[in-house]
C-alpha cells in the first residue's frame, strides 16, 4: 500500500488543493466504476429507507390488525398496493417493518464498527509503534480472540450479558476490533519506518503524538475500506442473533427476527422471509460492492 | 523443522489453557446470580439442588481455585452436567459431534471442488465474460447469510418442489458408503445425501465464492512467474503447464486460509444447524445459550474453541510439510 493515492496526499500537507485533487480523482474512479456506483446505490436506497423510516413505513411496524394476518404481498392473488410486502403472520404490515428494522441493523452496524474501529486502530497503533512487551501483550490477546470462530465469540459473550441491543452490540464489538488492530499494526509497522516519522523522532515529538499525528491519518485508508466491508459483516451478523432469538427483543424490528418468525410459515406465507431476505441481501450486496470498489481504489496494485 | 513444531503445539496448548480459563471464569461474570439466572432458564430447581449447583460452578471459590478444578475436571472428560437435560455435557456432546463434523467436512469438500475449476477458468479467461460472471457470483456469495441461503433453499427445494427434506438428519453419510459399495446399497446411501444437500450447500456458497476468488489471483500470480512462462515456451502442454505447473503453487495460499474458514464454517453451522434442526454442536449451544443452561453454554464453547485451534494446528503442520520453502525457512 505504499504508494496508495490517499497516504500519499495524507503524507504531504494537507492544504485545501491536496484534498481537491484527491475529491476530484475518488469521483473520477467512482463514475468509471459500475461496481462502486451500483454499490452506492444500493446503500443510498437503505440509507435513505432508514433515514425517513416514519415518513415511509405506511403503518405502525407494531399494530397488529387482523384481517392483514397472512395478507399476500402485491405480487401474489389477493394482494394490493396497500401492503406491499404482505402481511406477517400476526396481521403486521411486513414493509412497514423492514424499514423500521433497518435502522436497527444500521444502527448495530455503525456503532459496533465505529467501536472496533477506534479501539482496534488504536491500539494497533501503539502495538505496531510501540514494539517490545506492549507489542507482545497486545498482539497475544488478538491471537487469543482470533482462536474463537466469530460467532461462537459472541455467542458466548451474549451468553453471558444476556440477550439485547447492547449486549449485542458489546459481543460484536469485542469479536471485531482484533481485525483492525493486526491491519493497522502492519501498517504502523511500515509506517514508522519512513523518514518522516524519523524526522519527527529525531526533533523530540513525543511518541503518543506520533501515533496520533503521523501513524493513525496514514492507516486511515486500510481502516475505512476494512470498516466499509464489515458493516456488512455485522448486518449480517446482527440479523444471525436476532434469528437464533438472541439480539434486539420485541417489539423492536429486525430483519434477522422477521425471517425467524417466516421460517414457521414457509409453507402459507413464503412473503414473511422473502422481503426481509431480499433487503439483508440487497444491503449486504450494495456494500461489498462499494467497499470493493473502495479497496481497488485505495490499494491499486491488489489483484483485481 | 522439529522444534518448529513443538513451539506450535505448545502455542496451541497454551491459548488452549487460555481458553479453559475464560470459560471456566464465565459463570462469575454474569451479572447479578447466575444461580438464579440459570434457576430462571430451568424451573423446578429447589434451594438444595442451587447449592450443589454453586459448589459444583465452583461460585464460592476464588477465580483460581475455580479454574484449576475445572480443568481437572475437564482433563478427566468431566465437563459438567446439562441443568436442562440432566446429563453429562460432555456425553450430549459426543453424540452430537459427528453430525457436526460431518457437515463442515462435505460443505469444505463441495466449497473446494466447485471453488476450483471456478478459480481456474475465471484466471485463464480473466476480464471476459466468465469472469464477470465469476465476480457477481463471489460478491453475491460473500453477500449471503448461510442462514438466510438456507431458508430460501428450503422454501425452493422443498416447500415449492418437494424434492429434498426441509430439515432433520438420517445419519452419517460416510458410514453409508462402504455399504454402498459393497451391497449396491446406493438408495441408502441416497437416503442420508437428501438430508445433507440443503445444510451443506448452505454452508459451502460462500466459501466457495471466496475460495474461487482465492483460487484466481492466487493463479494469476503463478502464471506470470518464469517458471511457467519456460514450461510454455518450451512447449509442455497447455493442460499440463496449468494442472502441473501452476495449480500446485497457486493451491499453497489457499491451504492455509482453509484453517480460518474452518472458523466460518464453525460459526456458519451454529446458525445454518437451527434452521435445519441438525442435532450438531452448534444448536446444542444455541439451546444451552437460550434455557441459560451454563454448564452446557460452557462445555460447547470449550469443545467448539478447542476443535478449531486443533485444526488450525494441523493445517499449520501440514503447511510446513507440504510447502518445502518452509521446511528450510
Amino acid at each position: 500500500m505504499a504508494d496508495s493515492t490517499l497516504s500519499q496526499i495524507a503524507a504531504t500537507a494537507p492544504t485545501e488543493s491536496v484534498h481537491n485533487v484527491a475529491r476530484n480523482q475518488f469521483l473520477k474512479a467512482l463514475r468509471r466504476s459500475p461496481k462502486g456506483l451500483a454499490g452506492l446505490l444500493l446503500i443510498g436506497m437503505i440509507l435513505i429507507g432508514a433515514a425517513a423510516a416514519p415518513a415511509l413505513a405506511p403503518y405502525d411496524p407494531a399494530q397488529q390488525v387482523l384481517g392483514w394476518r397472512f395478507l399476500p404481498p402485491v405480487w401474489a392473488t389477493g394482494g394490493g398496493w396497500d401492503h406491499i410486502l404482505g402481511g406477517d403472520n400476526l396481521g403486521r404490515d411486513i414493509f412497514s417493518r423492514i424499514v423500521v428494522g433497518a435502522r436497527t441493523s444500521l444502527a448495530v452496524a455503525i456503532i459496533v464498527v465505529a467501536l472496533a474501529a477506534t479501539i482496534g486502530s488504536l491500539l494497533g497503533a501503539v502495538a505496531g509503534y510501540a514494539g517490545g512487551i506492549v507489542d507482545n501483550l497486545i498482539m497475544r490477546l488478538v491471537d487469543f480472540l482470533l482462536a474463537f470462530p466469530f460467532l461462537l465469540l459472541a455467542l458466548m459473550i451474549m451468553a453471558i450479558l444476556g440477550p439485547g441491543f447492547w449486549t449485542m452490540v458489546l459481543a460484536l464489538s469485542i469479536a471485531l476490533w482484533v481485525n483492525y488492530a493486526r491491519v493497522v499494526r502492519g501498517e504502523a509497522l511500515r509506517i514508522e519506518q519512513m523518514e518522516f516519522v524519523e524526522a519527527a523522532r529525531s526533533i523530540g515529538v513525543p511518541g503518543w503524538r506520533i501515533v496520533l499525528g503521523h501513524v493513525l491519518p496514514n492507516v486511515i485508508p486500510s481502516v475505512l475500506v476494512l470498516a466499509t466491508l464489515e458493516v456488512a459483516l455485522v448486518i449480517i451478523a446482527e440479523a444471525a442473533l436476532s434469528f437464533l432469538g438472541l439480539g434486539v427483543q420485541p417489539p423492536t424490528p429486525s430483519w434477522g427476527k422477521m425471517i425467524s418468525e417466516g421460517r414457521d410459515f414457509l409453507y402459507d406465507a413464503p412473503w414473511m422471509v422473502l422481503g426481509p431476505g431480499l433487503v439483508i441481501l440487497m444491503t449486504s450486496v450494495g456494500i461489498n460492492l462499494f467497499g470493493d470498489f473502495l479497496r481497488d481504489f485505495v490499494d491499486p496494485r491488489a489483484e483485481r | 523443522m522439529l522444534p518448529l513444531i513443538i513451539k506450535r503445539i505448545a502455542y496451541a496448548l497454551v491459548i488452549i489453557a487460555g481458553i479453559a480459563f475464560v470459560v471456566s471464569a464465565m459463570t462469575k461474570l454474569v451479572p447479578g446470580d447466575p444461580v438464579d439466572v440459570m434457576a430462571a432458564g430451568n424451573p423446578g430447581m429447589t434451594e438444595a439442588d442451587k447449592a450443589r449447583l454453586r459448589t459444583q460452578l465452583g461460585l464460592d471459590r476464588p477465580m483460581l481455585d475455580q479454574y484449576v478444578s475445572y480443568l481437572g475436571n475437564a482433563l478427566r472428560g468431566d465437563l459438567g452436567t446439562s441443568l436442562r437435560q440432566r446429563v453429562p455435557a460432555a456425553q450430549l456432546i459426543l453424540e452430537r459431534l459427528p453430525a457436526t463434523a460431518e457437515l463442515t467436512l462435505w460443505s469444505m469438500v463441495l466449497a473446494l471442488s466447485v471453488a476450483t475449476p471456478i478459480g481456474i477458468v475465471t484466471a485463464l479467461r480473466r476480464d471476459s465474460p466468465i469472469d464477470t460472471a465469476g465476480t457477481v457470483v463471489a460478491v453475491v456469495g460473500v453477500s449471503t447469510p448461510s442462514f438466510l441461503l438456507g431458508v430460501l433453499l428450503i422454501l425452493l427445494f422443498s416447500v415449492q418442489l418437494g424434492w429434498l427434506p426441509a430439515s432433520g438428519y438420517k445419519g452419517s453419510v460416510i458410514a453409508a458408503i462402504p455399504k454402498a459399495i459393497v451391497d449396491g446399497r446406493f438408495d441408502l446411501l441416497w437416503q442420508k445425501v437428501r438430508y445433507f444437500l440443503l445444510p451443506s450447500v448452505s454452508l459451502a456458497f460462500g466459501l466457495m465464492a471466496v475460495n474461487a476468488r482465492l483460487i484466481r489471483s492466487a493463479m494469476i500470480e503463478t502464471i506470470r512467474q518464469d517458471y511457467v512462462q519456460f514450461a510454455r515456451a518450451k512447449g509442455v502442454p497447455p493442460r499440463t503447464v496449468v494442472l502441473k505447473h501452476a495449480f500446485r503453487n497457486a493451491i499453497i495460499p489457499v491451504i492455509t486460509m482453509v484453517g480460518l474458514q474452518l472458523g466460518n464454517l464453525l460459526s456458519g453451522a451454529i446458525v445454518a444447524e437451527t434452521v435445519f434442526a441438525w442435532p450438531g454442536i452448534g444448536r446444542l449451544s444455541v439451546q444451552a445459550i437460550t434455557t441459560r443452561d451454563y454448564p452446557l453454554v460452557q462445555a460447547t464453547v470449550l469443545i467448539t474453541a478447542v476443535l478449531f485451534v486443533g485444526m488450525n494446528l494441523i493445517i499449520d503442520l501440514l503447511y510446513q510439510i507440504i510447502d518445502p520453502r518452509m521446511r528450510h525457512g
